[in-house]
């Protein structure tokens, strides 16, 4: 088990140089310096130096649970482990054995850009008028007051990556946010989180533009690929240089800035083999995918996919509607995971979101009736480190560990069971969520109406 | 080849439940008993039929002996509505009935007759531990009438149709506005102008056309449902919606089942009084459409609190998988304040009530129709181990266990996939 951990650890070291390797020139000669846009405005809400004591520890590094305490000061954990004590002045809780797990993580959700209502008004997710739109971002079109975000901290999700749709071959950014209330998504934006590029494989593409000039076959999709992998190489050689000739291109900026490492790619792809030659693509442009989404083949190339360092973002049990989605099986992450790749779940959906930690303990169980032999706190990996890994802030959160954010949950009973609930969400060491002090955020939505409170 | 043969044959066979009437005696089990759920139980099954149920019943000779220590037994689950059967993949219309857009009918369309019991989400979500299911078609053109929906029992055999003709169903609310032409009121005008055409159906057709809103076929078809002896499913998720409905239920002394009623916890007690049936989600919080704007996550413990009859399916998304998490949604239910009794009741005896389904509860002297379980069924974390469907063995395999094996990591088979 120790073995896995240090893969994990070199594989995060891999991950966080390939961001560095060849931005170097970019930065110096830039001349076409832009004015970064869109900032964070976050800041973490008020927190109080927090001791919770007599905790079962999942940390997101260990396959172990511990048993022991975790202190909380100014928003970051200061330590953790069973010979701490509470500083004077701290406010003590008492889990009284309960579970405490990282925040969850979930790398692939419309929250806020297919916000509930689901009205027509609403469909602010994807730029279905090109199959190149790369010079979008998901975070123009997401709602700050959908109501799916505070059901999302109910359910323990304290970090979440916002994308575009899948209808082209390149979406558009994606944008990770803190699951926090404000008045503007500037306001919820994870400081410094890497950019992350939606690219879609097979079906929708094909489908969407196939009366509309096109990509209308599994060879067009490629072709456009690969049409504008070229472009963007040419336009990085300009922009690298600089001078009066470059001319800013939103479009291409998006895809210069994933050859330069900045940008994580972040690939709906549900075919093994399409995968396969999606990682060939990568290879001939120099550039990185990070993660496939939905991913339902994985569980059969998983050695590839542990060969070059790609995450399969995945669901538990979904399959049937359509073909490309037509092979699941229910032990697709913990095979992945046994291979020895980086394995994780996502929602794409605003009730999964809701109840990810039973999504995980699905796939645990079957793998493991399967034959493997993986334990709750490793199978805890799914749900928070790699999901943070695979968007390039692990060194941040996603894990139990001194100097993070304090991003944690404190659950009613083993969050493996169908009858767990959160009873406290931190984020940033600030109590987010606390049902028994009926602390929780309300969207303007709600507001004069019923229902969920 | 002969080998491939072989292999082929023994997959075929895996897949095809081998049904012979079963004998064999699960001891020590938690045992979901009508009165609640009894451990340390024993269960004795002789020819198909439950022949005790007790602590410490010795095994009669030759009889299969499961040491279930601890593990659970209960009856079959049953998903009170589904699309199992109907549809293989649901982005190609050529697998997909579950609409017929350009069909000029409507009521009289079953789901029955499109119902192929060898689809594989049948075998994937048997392994579940779901024996039956309802299946129904939906609403699609300018009706707001999806057609007649059937029971099927999950054994996969081509005789699994268990009642053809088990209802009928209809969309009202938002979906049915827009089929009915754009507004609740022209979709209440369609729904009392068809229930208007059955009642009078031996008078009102010279033409086949003659009906105010159905044709005469469909007209025939909903005969049995305006005669109180099938029941209608009406697809309702505003409050107001529902009492609306609770109103035709008075004036035309209909039997009616609410599908989805995710605001049905502000009208409870008045679907107590009407005696209504609702099966309903428990996973339905979020406001997901102005209908359901006041959902809440616990609108089910509400229903029960106010006594109403109801049931739990997964009703959110109904895509193939859907009717396999049916005991997923139950457990939520739990985890949200219902008791573990009730939230099995409403996948199981329940809905079997409503229908006539014989053998729904796990007495002394029925056939067989039970679940043995590796642990808490309402866990997701569980699954079952035997399952025996009108006294017959059952095949716990898929397609999808079939790609696991073919696929496991660990395993030490160096041949390409396609030769495992």
């Amino acid at each position: 088990m120790k073995l896995l951990h240090l893969l994990t650890l070199s594989t995060a070291l891999v991950l966080t140089a390939c961001g560095d390797t060849d931005s170097k020139t970019a930065d110096d000669n830039n001349a076409a310096e832009t004015k970064p846009a869109f900032l964070s405005t976050y800041v973490p809400q008020p927190s109080k130096t927090t001791f919770i004591q007599n905790a079962r520890i999942i940390n997101g590094v260990s396959s172990d649970v511990s048993t022991g305490h975790l202190l909380l000061v100014d928003g970051k954990i200061s330590a953790i482990g069973s010979d701490i004590s509470a500083p004077d002045g701290a406010t003590t809780i008492d889990a009284g054995g309960k579970f405490v797990t990282p925040g969850i993580i979930d790398i692939h959700s419309h929250l806020g850009n297919y916000p509930t209502p689901s009205v027509n008004a609403h469909g602010d997710g994807n730029e279905v008028t090109s199959p190149i739109t790369s010079e979008v971002w998901a975070e123009h079109g997401v709602w700050p007051q959908d109501p799916g975000f505070d059901e999302a901290l109910e359910g323990g999700v304290t970090t979440l990556h916002i994308l575009p749709g899948s209808a082209n071959l390149f979406g558009g950014r994606g944008v990770t946010l803190r699951n926090v209330a404000s008045r503007t998504v500037q306001g919820m934006k994870l400081p410094d989180a890497p950019y992350t590029l939606k690219m879609a494989c097979g079906e929708n593409p094909k489908r969407v533009y196939a009366n509309r000039g096109g990509p209308g076959s599994r060879m067009g999709n490629v072709a456009g690929y690969r049409k504008n992998w070229i472009k963007a190489t040419e336009y990085k050689k300009k922009r690298d240089k600089g001078g009066d000739d470059f001319k800013r291109d939103l479009q291409l900026e998006t895809l210069a800035d994933v050859l330069d490492g900045k940008i994580l790619i972040q690939m709906h792809c549900y075919r093994a083999d399409e995968m396969v030659q999606i990682l060939d693509i990568a290879k001939e442009f120099d550039y990185k995918i990070t993660t496939f989404h939905h991913a339902i083949e994985s569980y059969k190339i998983g050695d590839i996919l542990a060969e070059n360092d790609t995450c399969s973002a995945m669901w538990a049990d979904w399959y049937g509607f359509k073909m490309e989605a037509y092979d699941t099986i229910r032990e697709n992450i913990p095979f992945v995971h046994a291979a020895g790749a980086c394995a994780m779940i996502h929602s794409d959906d605003e009730k999964g979101i809701q109840r990810l930690n039973q999504e995980v303990a699905k796939a645990w169980a079957d793998g493991n009736r399967a034959g493997l032999n993986i334990s709750k706190a490793e199978a805890w990996k799914w749900l928070s480190t790699n999901p943070a890994k695979a968007l390039g802030i692990l060194d941040e959160t996603g894990t139990l560990e001194t100097g993070k954010r304090a991003d944690l949950v404190i659950w009613s009973d083993d969050p493996f069971s169908t009858y767990a609930r959160p009873e406290q969400v931190y984020i940033d060491g600030a109590v987010m969520f606390d049902k028994a002090a009926g602390i929780k955020p309300k969207s303007d939505f709600k507001l004069g109406y019923g229902g969920t409170q | 080849m002969l080998k491939r043969l072989t292999t082929a044959l023994l997959l075929t066979a895996a897949l095809t439940a081998p049904a012979y009437a079963q004998t064999m005696l699960i001891k020590d089990a938690n045992v979901a008993m009508p009165s609640g759920v009894q451990s340390d139980t024993d269960v004795l099954i002789i020819d198909g039929r439950i022949n005790d149920i007790a602590t410490n019943i010795t095994a009669p000779n030759g009889v299969e002996v499961i040491n279930a220590d601890g593990q659970w037994v209960t009856p079959g689950v049953i998903a009170p509505f589904s699309r199992l059967g109907l549809v293989d993949i649901g982005g190609e219309d050529a697998t997909n009935d579950i609409t017929a857009g350009s069909a000029p009918t409507s009521v009289s369309e079953r789901a029955a007759d499109s119902f192929n019991p060898r689809a594989v989400a049948i075998a994937n979500t048997r392994r579940r531990g779901v024996t039956h299911a309802l299946i129904s078609p939906d609403a699609s053109g300018d009706s707001i009438f999806s057609g007649t929906g059937s029971i099927i029992d999950l054994s996969g055999d081509f005789d699994s149709i268990k009642t053809e003709a088990a209802f009928v169903h209809v969309v009202l609310g938002e979906t049915g506005a827009r089929r009915a032409g754009g507004s609740r009121a022209a979709a209440m005008t369609q729904l009392r102008s068809a229930i208007s055409d059955a009642k009078a159906y031996r008078t009102r057709y010279n033409a086949p056309t003659d009906g105010d809103a159905l044709p005469r076929r469909d007209a025939l078809a909903l005969v049995p449902v305006v005669n109180g002896y099938m029941p209608l499913m009406v697809t309702a998720n505003r409050a107001i919606d529902i009492l609306n409905v609770i109103k035709l239920k008075k004036q035309y002394d209909l039997d009616i089942i609410i599908l989805g009623a995710a605001e049905g916890w502000q009208v409870a007690d008045q679907l107590a009084a009407a005696n209504m049936k609702v099966i309903i989600d428990p996973h339905d919080n979020l406001p997901v459409s102005f209908e359901a704007v006041e959902s809440r996550l616990d609108n089910v413990v509400l229903l029960d609190a106010a006594g109403v009859d109801y049931a739990i399916a997964n009703i959110s998304t109904l895509g193939v998988q859907k009717a396999a998490a049916i005991t997923q949604h139950a457990g939520n239910a739990v985890g949200n304040g219902l008791s573990w009794d009730k939230a099995f009741k409403a996948i199981s005896e329940t809905p079997a009530n409503w229908f006539g389904l014989d053998n729904s509860t796990l007495r002394v002297g029925s056939t067989a129709n039970l679940v043995v379980w590796d642990g808490d069924p309402l866990l997701v974390t569980s699954a079952p181990t035997h399952m025996i469907l009108d006294g017959e063995a059952q095949s716990l395999e898929s397609r999808q266990t079939a790609l696991r094996d073919r696929y496991f990591p660990l395993s030490d088979n160096t041949r390409p996939h396609k030769y495992r």
